[in-house]
């Protein structure tokens, strides 16, 4: 009893220094944040004053929010297809038995350690410049005409072309995730469902998909927090001030809060947004765990 | 006409994945070559081989842009942060999954709630705390708000480890004679290596990189980060156009992420399937 209650104590010694540091700064601005939400404040005054749900009542109203909701929406769902739709078809690819199988999973998954600013250099000069960029010459040697006027950067393809970069940087992540969960089946199922004569698309939806359901709840889980959250990518992509195309949530946030070249300081608006943002994480990933039911499988 | 179509299938497979990976290469190329260049010739030629090998863009970016004192801000904020956030979560993690604490599981979880917070949410009250401090525009004030803010996903990946390693190995360190302490560093960090290093690379890769909280945490130019200074040099290029040293400086920015990735990208790919598969 008496090395219990001394184990217990050292336990709490182990986790103090952590737990002190998060509640501390984290914790407590997250409460702050949704108290500060409730008002109209400015920032560094002492002109706070209580408006109660009226943030929340003017996000509905105002169209830039609901631009940049959208942005989010889409990014989340189209970004979340894509992405995994290509992890499980390069993670297809390299389980057929190819050769460089480890080489090819290591290039992929590259872009995820190279800066946000990096990224958007090289793909805002290299590939999608209309004059000097590598995809519109492409499109000119094959003549594509129908493809060949789309100017990539302009106000209505510039959140296409940074999702596309999203994607591309992200899926070596999640290819990662899946293959992890993949090479854990045993090769007997797909044998047996082979003589069977199932062909791939049925092992793949009643073999791989069932029983990497865990590993895909993580996955699906970890995109749904990154996306809505997205910021640095979109941000930086957009030069000195983004344009409205690019907002998200997250970048709609920082402007109402900190501006930029003309600082807003909207402090109270702001935090309602990341509010509203914070809520959306947690529903998303309500969703995703109802959506693929965890039963686990025993093999 | 099995033969063929399976020679085919093959030829299809490469040819989808050299094309996507010559995609990734092409970044690499291009701005390594494009660092070399001077900006009268940069665009003239934007794929060939520089001439010769020019260093002076790197030069310049590292003295006269102080990029030098970028880097080392860069490496001091982003190692301390890195080592404090594993000091302090691998006996909170460990603590949270081994030593039996009451409320474990809900301490554990509002640790891994934290992951869903958009943090752009918490830079407000974070600094109202951080001023009265005086930690705003210092770079132990960053590394505070890095630590922090990297906590959640630290504990969350570390927990996954610590659950994983069988628990008789502790009972025999126990017994034998082994106290909290002991059994901790000596049994249970030796285990946990893969993990610890699996959070570590992360972190450092994501610290490394972050340019938000660096541009809201600090204001005057020498406590600038690498990532925020090369950020701040791209979006003033409408007025200066200098584009080489832009290159230069994302070359400095890319090549400790990239020696990392050189010599530990298994350790990163094995640590990840196994804190996946918890």
């Amino acid at each position: 009893m008496k090395l219990k209650t001394r184990r217990t104590y050292i336990a709490w010694i182990f986790l103090a220094p952590s737990l002190i540091l998060y509640i501390y700064l984290f914790v407590f601005p997250t409460i702050e944040a949704f108290r500060i939400s409730f008002y109209k404040w400015s920032g560094f005054s002492a002109n706070i004053e209580f408006v109660g749900f009226n943030n929340f009542l003017r996000l509905i109203r105002d169209s830039s929010f609901l631009a940049a909701l959208n942005n989010t929406m889409l990014l989340l769902v189209i970004g979340g297809i894509g992405s995994f739709l290509l992890a499980f078809i390069f993670s297809y690819l390299l389980n057929s038995g190819i050769k460089g199988k480890k080489l090819y999973r290591t290039i992929i998954f590259f872009p995820f350690i190279v800066a946000p600013v990096v990224l958007s250099i090289y793909w805002g000069l290299l590939v999608y410049n209309p004059r000097v960029g590598i995809l519109p010459q492409l499109l000119n040697i094959f003549n594509i005409e129908a493809l060949s006027n789309i100017v990539f950067t302009d106000a209505s393809n510039i959140f296409w072309s940074v999702l596309f970069i999203v994607v591309w940087s992200r899926v070596g992540f999640y290819l990662i995730l899946l293959m992890a969960g993949i090479e854990r089946i045993p090769p007997f199922l797909y044998e047996a469902a082979r003589l069977e004569g199932a062909n791939e698309l049925q092992m793949f939806f009643k073999i791989t998909l069932p029983l990497i359901k865990e590993v895909l709840v993580i996955a699906m889980i970890f995109w749904g927090i990154q996306a809505i959250k997205m910021f640095e990518l979109f941000y930086a992509f957009g030069g000195i001030l983004p344009p409205r195309a690019l907002w998200t949530n997250a970048i709609y946030l920082y402007i109402m809060g900190f501006g930029k070249r003309d600082p807003i300081f909207q402090l109270g608006y702001a935090s309602a947004i990341g509010v509203v943002t914070l809520l959306l994480v947690i529903i998303v990933s309500i969703i995703i765990r109802k959506l693929v039911k965890r039963e686990v499988y025993e093999y | 006409m099995n033969i063929n179509k399976y020679v085919f299938g093959k030829f299809l497979s490469h040819t989808v994945l050299i094309i996507w990976s010559i995609s990734i290469g092409m970044l690499v190329y291009f701005i390594i070559i494009s660092a070399m260049k001077t900006n009268r010739t940069v665009f003239r030629q934007l794929w060939s081989l520089p001439e010769k090998l020019n260093m002076s863009n790197f030069i310049n970016a590292w003295s006269n842009l102080d990029f030098g004192r970028y880097t080392l801000n860069s490496v001091i904020v982003v190692l301390a942060a890195v080592a404090l956030i594993i000091i302090i979560s691998a006996p909170a993690s460990y603590a949270l999954t081994r030593m039996k604490i009451r409320f474990a599981q809900p301490i554990t979880f509002f640790y891994i709630a934290g992951i869903g917070v958009p943090f752009q949410l918490l830079l407000i009250p974070i600094f109202k705390i951080l001023a009265p401090l005086n930690l705003i525009d210092t770079l132990p004030g960053l590394i505070l708000v890095y630590t922090v803010l990297s906590m959640p996903f630290t504990v969350f990946l570390l927990t996954g480890f610590f659950l994983s390693i069988p628990s008789e190995l502790e009972d025999s360190a126990y017994v034998d004679g082994c106290n909290e302490f002991q059994t901790f560093f000596k049994i249970m960090v030796p285990m946990a290596t893969p993990g610890i290093v699996t959070a570590g690379i992360f972190n450092f890769i994501a610290l490394w990189n972050e340019y938000l909280l660096a541009l809201v945490f600090t204001s005057s130019s020498q406590n600038r980060t690498l990532s925020l200074g090369l950020y701040s040099l791209y979006s003033s290029l409408q007025y200066t156009s200098d584009w080489v040293t832009i290159f230069a400086a994302s070359v400095l920015s890319i090549i400790p992420t990239m020696i990392l990735f050189i010599f530990l990208s298994e350790k990163l790919i094995a640590g990840i399937t196994l804190g996946s598969l918890k």
